[in-house]
């Protein structure tokens, strides 16, 4: 016997999401601002409203080219000079694109904060978009496409959104561009993208991190405050439509060949809700752990657990900024190809059948429970406000699905799994086709489509 | 920073943070995270580190076993072991680990490495002390619930986590094969800590036990609190749960002499299915935590680690025949450790061609040292990343675990960055004249299948 009892666990102390104060830079700059004592590495997004699918459609990825090349070199700086500035600072700089915008990303100690936004400011007024640069980032953006192409999960991920979304959607093309897209990209497109999008009345800038509020508006005004407006530019004249729409006849399985893989990955996707959704937000990542999002879920306590047919198996909702998806993937050993896709059918089919009181506390009790070491980074913190923004919503998003989340009913699960469980699907098989698409057509799940 | 870790499963959700005990940073004060240690009669030592601005405790143990430590034909074990650890114990029923935790809010995992298995949770502070209790059943008794049918069941998830992560995947055994020209055959660092199939198909239920009854003891283990507890409150409860727990000999270590850089290169070449060529270059570096080794960090920095960089700026930049550089660094504790820089080569150009422009570089570095501003940077950079790391407080646990079981530091998290910023251009220029010269390279080549 272990010399001591089991001991009882009591209730966790009542914690606060951290509240932010919201301000207005005199050029229009919106100002989100978290005070976290202690967190000493402050944490910058600057969030610019600049959708994907106002891009041309011929030059697709140029949104992605304007992120990596923005700080490659100003009207007063090269592109060299501009990292030393930065990375002599220690200041970290990433940028990206989401489907609604660009999230550009800073982090510094708190005496380097001033500096990067100052550098920030300089990149974003005045980019020098350097052909050279734009060129060679372009090269580097192809040979990704390759890496992407390559890798079993990349390569499901775009032939999913190829089979779901139809051909008109900028959802059924990669974020970052395809080949025949991004090579033609130049510096006057980036220029073109950037004087229409990247622009103080579509940005907001989040600062989170152990600093002074008032210091820190006073800073943010003598920098990213004097980001002067540009003249309007006009947008694109052949941008895809603002909303993605599902196909008509998206219920079918793609498999991908390739000869000799040991394992296929498996990449299923059905339309989802977004945040705004209708019963609230609570349900989805309850529904998401249960199904896929532990190791005691009930896709990995069978494909793992019991079949030791998977390293594990992952689902969730994913919220977009018009409606969102449900997605199930992993990667299985090639010879349970077919086994698994019908355990995993079988398992989302058996969801129908509802959650026990058991599984939704505990959930509810991870999802809540995990809120306040979750949110306890200016990094993660600041983030999540600046994914919000981008959607349109501030960090109550959060509180509030998180109050709900205790108020939750097994019938209210019920409900939400009922809305989307009947949705268009779509399933992707990368893998050794020859050895496994027979018995995934003898299933009878779904027409099968082979594909190199 | 890359760390060839084999995870038990991916983290669930976020990681997470405290408030730091750091004062007045900017005038470079050094840090001060309380950090109180203590060794309990069965010899666990135990570090608590209060930190009450998240209610919540990390739980962090370390256990002195990790591929070093498996025998010839024995690879691959220390990882798979681990997975044993969740399939229950005396008084935690298969799976339980997991579940009862989560339902706590718990975030949990476990990793192995080449020098250490490391069990890990951050739970909400009311549920520490059944962390502690569920930590204690498995560490000290696990085999009581021990099954073939769970040693079959996890050596099939380990075998498919060997084919997702190393396997199936363009590149995938690339740090292996790297490892495995760094060190010669019958170094403990020459294989990995995934291992082969052969050797994960031969471990049987004997060895399971034999291996924890060796390996498992508290005197073997160093366990770490951080975060919502008083120091009394953590040794206390230490002393409850891991008191009773009996002592064992501590085992012997592998005994091996510290390595020498290379005296001429080792190559690998590889033609793969993969979409671009890639080279990795591997390097011998003195053991970790020490200043030799701290110099070659940086060294490594200001070779490939930055923007301005000097491959970066070279290689990616300005001859544009990279299209991405990177670099790593592992300090390790068995004599040696190793340094990684890995490039990615477009099409229609040579690797060959590249490789001698490194090689350039790397004899530029050993012969002038770093510049004045390159040493800015790279050290600026490790500030930042270093303080970052800490803001989270599992790695904080994390961070203490590692330095007092392998270093005897506890306390290492507090003067790393003092020891960061003594580093003088001359040592960094010795670090890469003695230990990253071309002659003492391995490299591994995975290159393109041509159709």
């Amino acid at each position: 016997m272990t010399a001591v009892a089991r001991p009882q666990v009591g209730a966790p102390a009542r914690w606060e999401y951290p509240p932010h104060s919201e301000h207005v830079l005199s050029n229009g700059v919106q100002v989100v601002f978290f005070h976290l004592p202690g967190q000493h590495v402050v944490s910058t997004r600057l969030a610019i409203s600049a959708p994907l699918w106002s891009e041309p459609r011929s030059r697709e990825g140029v949104a992605t080219i304007v992120t990596r090349t923005m700080d490659e070199g100003t009207q007063s700086r090269s592109a060299d000079e501009m990292a030393e500035a930065l990375e002599v600072n220690g200041i970290a700089l990433s940028a990206g694109m989401l489907g609604s915008g660009m999230l550009v990303d800073l982090d510094a100690t708190a005496d380097h904060a001033e500096r990067g936004w100052q550098l920030t400011t300089e990149f974003l007024s005045e980019p020098a978009f350097d052909a050279g640069e734009v060129g060679r980032h372009v090269h580097q953006r192809l040979a990704e496409i390759e890496q992407e192409l390559a890798d079993p999960g990349g390569r499901a991920a775009l032939e999913w959104a190829r089979s779901f979304y139809t051909d008109s959607s900028r959802g059924s093309r990669p974020t970052a561009g395809r080949a025949s897209t991004v090579a033609g990209i130049t510096s006057a497109d980036c220029r073109q993208f950037h004087a229409a999008s990247v622009r103080p009345s579509n940005a907001t800038v989040v600062v989170a991190g152990d600093m002074d509020r008032a210091q820190a508006l006073t800073s943010l005004e003598r920098t990213i405050g004097r980001w002067a407006q540009p003249a309007p530019a006009r947008g694109a004249a052949d941008a895809s439509p603002s909303r993605d729409e599902v196909r008509t006849d998206p219920d079918r399985i793609l498999f991908v060949h390739r000869p000799g893989a040991v394992q296929t990955q498996i990449h299923l996707g059905s339309l989802g809700p977004d945040r705004r959704v209708d019963g609230g937000w609570a349900p989805y990542p309850v529904l998401g752990f249960l199904i896929g999002g532990s190791p005691t879920s009930r896709l990995d306590s069978v494909l793992r657990e019991d079949k030791g047919f998977t390293y594990g198996m992952r689902a969730g909702f994913r919220s977009r900024s018009h409606d969102g998806v449900f997605t199930v993937s992993g990667a299985v050993r090639g010879d349970s190809t077919a086994e698994s896709v019908d355990l995993i059918l079988g398992i989302l089919a058996e969801a129908g059948k509802g959650f026990t009181e058991d599984e939704l506390h505990s959930a509810a009790d991870f999802i809540g429970k995990t809120a306040p070491v979750r949110y306890a980074t200016a990094d993660v913190v600041a983030g999540e406000a600046g994914a919000l923004r981008l959607d349109g919503l501030d960090s109550t998003f959060v509180t509030d699905y998180l109050a709900q989340l205790s108020q939750l009913t097994t019938d209210d699960l019920a409900r939400a799994w009922s809305l989307w469980s009947d949705q268009p699907r779509s399933i992707v098989l990368v893998g050794d086709a020859e050895a496994g698409a027979d018995a995934v057509k003898a299933l009878g799940r779904g027409e099968v489509e082979v594909v190199e | 920073m890359p760390a060839a870790r084999d995870c038990l499963a991916r983290l669930v959700g976020a990681l997470c943070a405290a408030m730091s005990r750091l004062r007045a940073y900017g005038g470079r004060m050094p840090l001060e995270y309380p950090i109180a240690t203590r060794r309990l009669a069965n010899g666990l030592r135990v570090a608590v580190s209060p930190d009450h601005s998240v209610p919540a405790v990390t739980v962090n143990l370390w256990v002195d076993v990790g591929s070093r430590h498996e025998p010839e034909g024995r690879t691959g074990f220390a990882h798979l072991f681990e997975h044993l650890m969740f399939q229950g114990s005396r008084n935690v029923a298969e799976g339980e680990h997991f579940s009862a935790l989560m339902a706590q809010g718990g975030q949990l995992n476990a990793t192995t490495w080449v020098d250490r298995t490391n069990y890990f949770e951050t739970v909400p502070t009311p549920a520490y002390e059944l962390a502690l209790w569920m930590e204690a059943d498995r560490h000290g008794y696990l085999l009581d619930a021990l099954t073939q049918e769970n040693l079959d069941n996890q050596r099939d998830v380990v075998k498919e986590e060997k084919r997702q992560r190393y396997d199936n995947r363009p590149y995938g055994n690339g740090l292996t094969d790297l490892n495995a020209t760094v060190f010669p055959k019958g170094h403990p660092y020459h294989h990995s800590t995934i291992g082969s199939m052969d050797d994960l198909d031969a471990a049987s239920l004997d060895y399971v036990h034999d291996f924890y009854r060796v390996h498992y003891g508290p005197a073997n283990t160093v366990l770490t609190l951080v975060g919502d507890v008083t120091v009394e409150d953590g040794f206390a409860a230490a002393e409850r749960y891991f008191g009773p727990l009996p002592a064992r000999p501590v085992p012997p270590q592998p005994v091996v002499e510290p390595l020498g850089p290379l005296t001429e290169p080792v190559r690998l070449d590889r033609v793969e299915d993969v979409p671009q060529d890639r080279l990795y270059l591997g390097f011998r570096l003195p053991s970790g935590a020490t200043t030799a080794y701290l110099a070659g960090e940086l060294a490594l920095g200001v070779l490939a680690g930055l923007a301005t960089s000097r491959l970066y700026r070279r290689l990616v930049r300005r001859e544009q025949i990279a299209t991405h550089v990177s670099q790593g660094s592992q300090g390790r504790v068995a004599g040696t450790s190793m340094g990684t820089i890995a490039i990615d080569v477009p099409s229609g150009v040579a690797a060959d061609d590249v490789e001698s422009a490194v090689c350039e570089e790397l004899e530029l570095l050993g012969a002038q040292g770093p510049t004045p501003v390159e040493l800015e940077a790279v050290v600026a950079d490790t500030e930042r990343w270093w303080l970052q790391s800490l803001a989270a407080q599992d790695e904080r646990a994390d961070a203490i675990s590692q330095y007092y079981l392998l270093h005897d530091q506890p306390e290492y998290l507090n003067t790393f960055l003092d020891q960061i910023r003594q580093v003088s251009a001359a040592q960094v220029q010795e670090a890469a004249a003695t230990w990253l010269q071309p002659r003492s390279r391995a490299v591994v080549t995975y290159r393109k299948q041509e159709d």
